[in-house]
């Protein structure tokens, strides 16, 4: 009994680990590629004549998007173990074979997006296309490769009933949807519109206006990359990984407790305390940093 | 919303490329039927091929609906044709008549339903008044029933229900049942869901913008269609015998490999200019 539980933690801290690992992937991928919410500014850019040379991939919104990179390879990854084939290179193939698809996507949507912009001169280039796939295609291989990995360690290890395929489909939604919500704020806000004020929003007057030029030569989103790995991509990691760590944590200690309805109120406990940090922590950045403390001045 | 918003002339008509999709769907989902026949699973490629072709529907189908304003619901329109196809798909599966002959028709049908109760929700209930809402949804929803049923059939050789929830493995040369390693019992159907509501949005959702042309976007729809069956294919494997799964990825490799470089061609012939390597090309005006 004890043994079990001292063996569910453990794979719980590595579970969320890995999970740390492919949250700081996932959101440097997206911010490279502009997959995410300030993927449509990308976009519009070249409509108010601002011509850009950063990469305009869009695939999809990110939850559905990694639940695809994710239940692939955990799909791949379970075929090939049925077939006999090894864990860990199964898990490799799968992978590898998703992130191809995803490569694959990147490049005809920033072909078709572009192309599609003709009537404004934005012109295709195609070195964006050849340096910075392969650097969006890299991190997502690490991220659907720990992701997967956690997927299996949850179904092998800790006995979670889901087939692995169902399980890359949940975590890979939960995975694009902790990049999104805590790593795009980084670079679509802050790297993107350095010319407006912190938590000024995007006027429309300002929209388009995206940063193009860097501090040395032209801003490419390899530049975006370097700096949403500095903060966003970590953020995002703690935020995935806390999410992993906790979800297995309370099932793991508290699952025996009034027959699972333990691990259900530590589960609310957690997310009610989380809440409340949140929102200090929101209060407390808006009036240190935030330019309406006083909206009323403004008028 | 109501306001139509982009108008093209020329290019396909609609009902064509609808009765491409449907027919060409249809009899490539017939084709894997006779596997049961013939005692194979050689012709599970031709699931892929329904698929591709489903999704070359589907793409035009979503392009119609969006241009009616809901640009950044593309992605969901891919996620809604698969949720009520996915329905449709199942409970035609469960119509054993005849060894399961009429499932491909069951499903259209039960599909078309489903999408119409969500097409009248949507313009009705939601008040979003949509003039092509109710006819869209209902072809979306049978191109998902038809891709997961051709995907479904190019990976198991076969749609009926008994196919996709059990599978035979040889264990100490005695040949046993089990549902855990089936298409649904190891939720393969969950990829296959995400393959085909990833491609069917993505096409459209690539290609908008005032500059868009109806045959590059089609182009991408059936590489998206190929792009698909490569994954499937692999998994494949693990499903059919060796020779059906190797004719199947040769057939996705080679279909990609076509589309991909016809679409690049023809993103090259729209696009503004081809630079390798070169500065910001400012505007005449400037900024």
């Amino acid at each position: 009994m004890v043994d079990q539980i001292v063996f569910g933690i453990g794979i719980t801290a590595l579970a969320g680990a890995l999970a740390t690992v492919a949250g700081a992937a996932e959101d440097t991928e997206s911010d490279i590629g502009s997959q995410g919410d300030p993927n449509s500014q990308v976009q519009l850019a070249p409509q108010m004549g601002y011509i850009h040379r950063i990469f305009n991939k869009a695939i999809a919104g990110e939850p559905p998007a990694y639940g695809l990179w994710v239940a692939l390879g955990a799909g791949v990854a379970w075929a090939l173990m049925a077939m006999q084939v090894n864990a860990v290179l199964a898990i490799i193939l799968g992978s590898a074979l998703a992130v191809f698809v995803q490569g694959i996507y990147a490049t005809t949507a920033y072909l078709g997006r572009i192309a599609s912009l003709a009537k404004f001169g934005q012109p295709v280039y195609i070195d964006i296309i050849k340096s910075m796939t392969t650097v969006t295609m890299a991190h997502a291989f690490v991220a659907v490769f720990t992701t997967v990995t956690v997927c299996y360690l949850i179904n092998v290890a800790l006995g979670h009933p889901f087939p692995l395929p169902l399980l890359g489909l949940v975590w890979g939604i939960a995975l694009g949807a902790a990049g999104s919500a805590t790593g795009n704020p980084f670079y679509g806000k802050e790297r993107q519109y350095q010319s407006q004020k912190f938590g000024a929003g995007v006027p429309i007057a300002a929209s388009g206006n995206i940063v193009r030029y860097a501090e040395a030569g032209e801003r490419n989103s390899l530049d975006n990359g370097w700096f949403s790995s500095k903060l966003g991509g970590p953020a995002s990691g703690v935020c995935f990984g806390l999410i992993v760590f906790f979800e297995l944590w309370r099932t793991v200690i508290f699952e025996e407790i009034a027959n699972g309805w333990g691990a259900v109120i530590v589960g609310i406990l957690v997310i009610l305390i989380f809440a409340v940090i949140d929102r200090y922590i929101e209060i407390w950045a808006r009036k240190t940093y935030g330019p309406y403390g006083k909206p009323e001045e403004a008028a | 919303m109501t306001v139509k918003v982009e108008v093209k002339e020329g290019g396909m008509p609609h009902n064509q490329i609808l009765a491409t999709g449907l027919i060409g769907s249809l009899v490539g989902i017939y084709i894997t039927y006779l596997n049961n026949i013939l005692g194979t699973d050689l012709l599970a490629f031709f699931g892929g091929i329904a698929a591709t072709l489903a999704l070359y529907w589907g793409s035009h189908t979503i392009k119609r609906l969006a241009s009616y304003g809901i640009g950044t619901g593309v992605p969901s329109a891919g996620m809604i044709a698969f949720g009520s196809g996915v329905i449709g798909f199942l409970f035609a599966t469960r119509f054993a008549i005849g060894g399961g002959i009429l499932v491909p028709i069951i499903a259209v049908i039960a599909a078309a339903v489903i999408g119409a109760v969500a097409g009248v929700m949507a313009n009705t209930i939601l008040k979003m008044h949509i003039p092509v809402m109710v006819s869209a949804l209902i072809e979306m929803s049978i191109v998902g029933a038809l891709t997961l049923m051709g995907l479904s059939a190019l990976v198991t050789g076969s749609f009926t229900f008994d196919a996709l929830v059990t599978s035979r493995i040889s264990f100490f040369g005695m040949e046993l049942t089990t549902y855990e390693s089936s298409l649904i019992g190891g939720s393969i159907i969950a990829v296959l869901f995400l393959l085909g509501g990833i491609a069917i949005q993505h096409p459209f959702n690539a290609c908008l913008g005032p500059s868009w042309e109806q045959d590059r976007m089609l182009m991408l729809a059936l590489e998206c269609g190929f792009l698909s069956m490569i994954p499937a294919a692999v998994i494949s494997f693990a499903f059919i015998s060796m020779a059906a799964a190797t004719i199947s990825f040769v057939v996705a490799i080679v279909g990609w490999f076509y589309t991909y470089y016809r679409y690049i061609e023809l993103a090259r012939r729209d696009a503004a200019f081809w630079l390798d390597a070169k500065p910001i090309k400012e505007p005449e005006a400037g900024h």
